[in-house]
């Protein structure tokens, strides 16, 4: 599963992610990562079964984690299933159904939003 | 056996007809034969849902107290075509508003009129005797309109390119996001769903064929602009009252980096008179095929990746070189079933009519590109071919003086064998003073990653480079990279002043 981690002020002092990893033995995967000296946040894969030990390594004073899970937003209004969408994103968020309707696996996501940017109904967005 | 129109549509009034959509028809030839299916079946109906920029609409606003004949104008800020008599415009679907760009357009005006909203008008005059206004702000709806007539001039490809990008670069077309180094594939179209795969030999389209259009029972006009059956890719220019359309079937669309363009919904009947033309409504995707090209290329003639047919392309992934490549298309299937499906229920309920065509439309016919008879400058005639060069040795020093002898801003840096390896700025050797770099040679300072340009490619890309890099210069080289000239953005200025002054 993906794990959204934000740190505070106080958070990016420490070499958190590191840390847990160490303690926990858990592998994982920074999928995307942006911080600076105020603050930051990075998404994180880890294994389903390991999300739990990781975490509780990782909780320390200024480190926030949240499990990932509607990273797309999808206006099923505004869409009309032309499936652009699909070949744009390497991580296989968008597929069809047997319909030839649009089904989302915001689970995959990896906050790149490019299927935002290109979506020409402009019927995706992300949430942070 | 023959089948007449009327024979048809005696059928649809008696509510005895039998229509199948493209999709259930090859199955059905396969199970009774052509003519068998002949016989059980009356009507084939056809859909396609996808962008189709070529698309616009007449309105006429009727006269206001005090006439105005409308010369320039604007809708919700969307420039729309006024130069025809007095109250009537033409707005185009790709036309960009003058202060929302891409995000809003003339397809958005017509998505928000037939979504009943509220439009702006704001329209100019010169003011004659019999048009004495000189301006007006006006707010309309739909239903304000005399006439809102759609009018596009080309709708409903009879097969489209596949579009992949085989360069370094991701780049944003009217294909959608083309990844670099081909990494996705888009298509459009519906395949064997589409209207005109299943009349290849226009036997039954032509001009007078009634036609669903955007939730409307619209018209086929005759041909399309581009029409050209000849190499596979026809065309039809389609008309429909907005008034009996809907979301359904209409949609704006922004191709992010492209622009504007329309979601349309397209679907023909082929009533089937004979064997031929039910041979033909027994097309499927596979016996469809069609080039992925390189949209890369900033040239006329793309080359061509791969030929494949739409079965492939629907399959999600075609292969190129060994690697399986993701395709995805920017129409939508689902609703040109659903396009299909709608025009079939009217046929059946007795709402919508066949009717023969009262002019054929050309099926073999090629489209040409433009005949130009202007000069393409090439990169060759506006390079400056006296430049000065250093080595990679030398010093930062040594580089400053040349560059002030020769009165130029760049310096490209070549080894032994006269090969570029580098390109050495005013802007680099200020940055290597300032930060008193230790190592003061040439090699050590240098950009390695130099943007070129080749003597023959048009100056038009040459400069779109100079833009995309903004950089001042392109070092123009031969293929084994020896450096020819350079060309300097004050060049190419001079160009642009040349060509206005004309």
């Amino acid at each position: 599963m993906k794990l959204m981690v934000t740190f505070d002020r106080e958070g990016v002092q420490d070499a958190n992610i590191a840390n847990a990893i160490l303690k926990s033995g858990v592998p994982v995967n920074v999928e995307r990562a942006q911080i600076d000296g105020d603050d930051g946040w990075t998404l994180l894969d880890v294994a389903d079964d390991k999300a739990e030990m990781f975490i509780a390594a990782l909780r320390h004073p200024g480190v926030e984690v949240r499990i990932q899970k509607d990273a797309v937003s999808h206006n099923i209004t505004e869409c009309v299933d032309c499936g652009l969408c699909i070949s744009i994103c390497q991580k296989q968020v968008f597929s069809f159904d047997d319909s030839w309707q649009l089904q989302v696996n915001s689970e995959r996501c990896v906050l790149c939003g490019r299927c935002a940017t290109y979506c020409p109904q402009r019927a995706l967005s992300l949430q942070k | 056996m023959y089948k007449s129109i009327d024979d048809i549509n005696e059928r649809i009034r008696d509510g005895s007809v039998r229509v199948v959509t493209a999709e259930e028809m090859p199955d059905i030839v396969d199970e009774l034969g052509v003519s068998g299916a002949l016989r059980e079946v009356d009507v084939v109906t056809t859909g396609t849902f996808g962008a189709m920029c070529s698309s616009g609409a007449f309105l006429n606003f009727g006269h206001s107290e005090i006439p105005i004949r409308m010369e320039k104008m604007w809708l919700n800020g969307v420039e729309a075509y006024a130069g025809i008599a007095a109250v009537d415009c033409y707005i185009g679907a790709t036309q960009e508003s003058i202060t929302k760009g891409i995000e809003y357009g003339g397809a958005h005006v017509i998505e928000d009129l037939i979504a009943g909203k509220a439009v702006e008008l704001r329209a100019r005059g010169k003011g004659t005797d019999c048009y004495p206004r000189q301006s007006i702000t006006n707010e309309f709806t739909l239903a304000d309109l005399n006439q809102a007539i759609m009018l596009n001039p080309r709708n409903s490809y009879q097969c489209y390119n596949a579009a992949t990008n085989m360069t370094n670069r991701p780049i944003k077309t009217y294909m959608g996001y083309l990844l670099p180094g081909h990494r996705n594939i888009t298509y459009s179209g519906a395949g064997a769903l589409s209207p005109l795969p299943n009349d290849p030999t226009f036997s039954v389209i032509g001009s007078g064929t009634p036609i669903f259009l955007g939730g409307a029972n619209g018209t086929v006009v005759g041909e399309g602009t581009q029409h050209s059956p000849g190499a596979g890719f026809g065309t039809l220019m389609t008309t429909g009252d907005i008034k009996e359309m809907s979301l359904e079937y209409i949609r704006a669309a922004t191709m992010t980096g492209y622009g504007v363009t329309m979601y349309v919904g397209v679907g023909v009947p082929i009533p089937l008179l004979n064997e031929d033309i039910v041979k033909h409504t027994a097309v499927r995707d596979e016996d469809l095929v069609t080039s992925i090209v390189d949209y890369g290329t900033q040239f006329r003639d793309r080359p061509v990746v791969k030929k494949v047919t739409y079965q492939e392309l629907k399959s999600g992934s075609v292969e190129i070189d060994g690697e399986e490549i993701k395709t995805s298309p920017l129409s939508s299937y689902k609703k040109a079933r659903e396009v299909a499906n709608e025009l079939k229920a009217r046929i059946e309920n007795g709402s919508f009519l066949m009717a023969s065509a009262t002019r054929p439309i050309n099926a073999v016919k090629k489209n040409r590109p433009m005949s130009e008879h202007g000069v393409v400058r090439r990169v060759s005639e506006m390079m400056v071919a006296t430049f000065v060069t250093i080595t990679g040795e030398k010093s930062v020093k040594e580089a400053a003086t040349l560059l002030l002898k020769a009165n130029t801003n760049h310096l490209p840096v070549i080894d032994a064998e006269n090969r570029l390896t580098g390109i050495v700025t005013t802007f680099d050797i200020s940055k290597a003073f300032a930060r008193d770099e230790e190592d003061r040679s040439v090699s050590n300072i240098m950009t390695r990653n130099v943007i070129t340009a080749v003597p023959d490619e048009p100056v038009d890309l040459a400069a779109r480079r100079l833009l995309q890099h903004n950089i001042g210069a392109l070092v123009v080289v031969d293929p084994a990279k020896k450096v020819l000239g350079m060309l300097n953005s004050q060049d190419l200025g001079d160009l642009v002043g040349e060509r206005w002054h004309q």
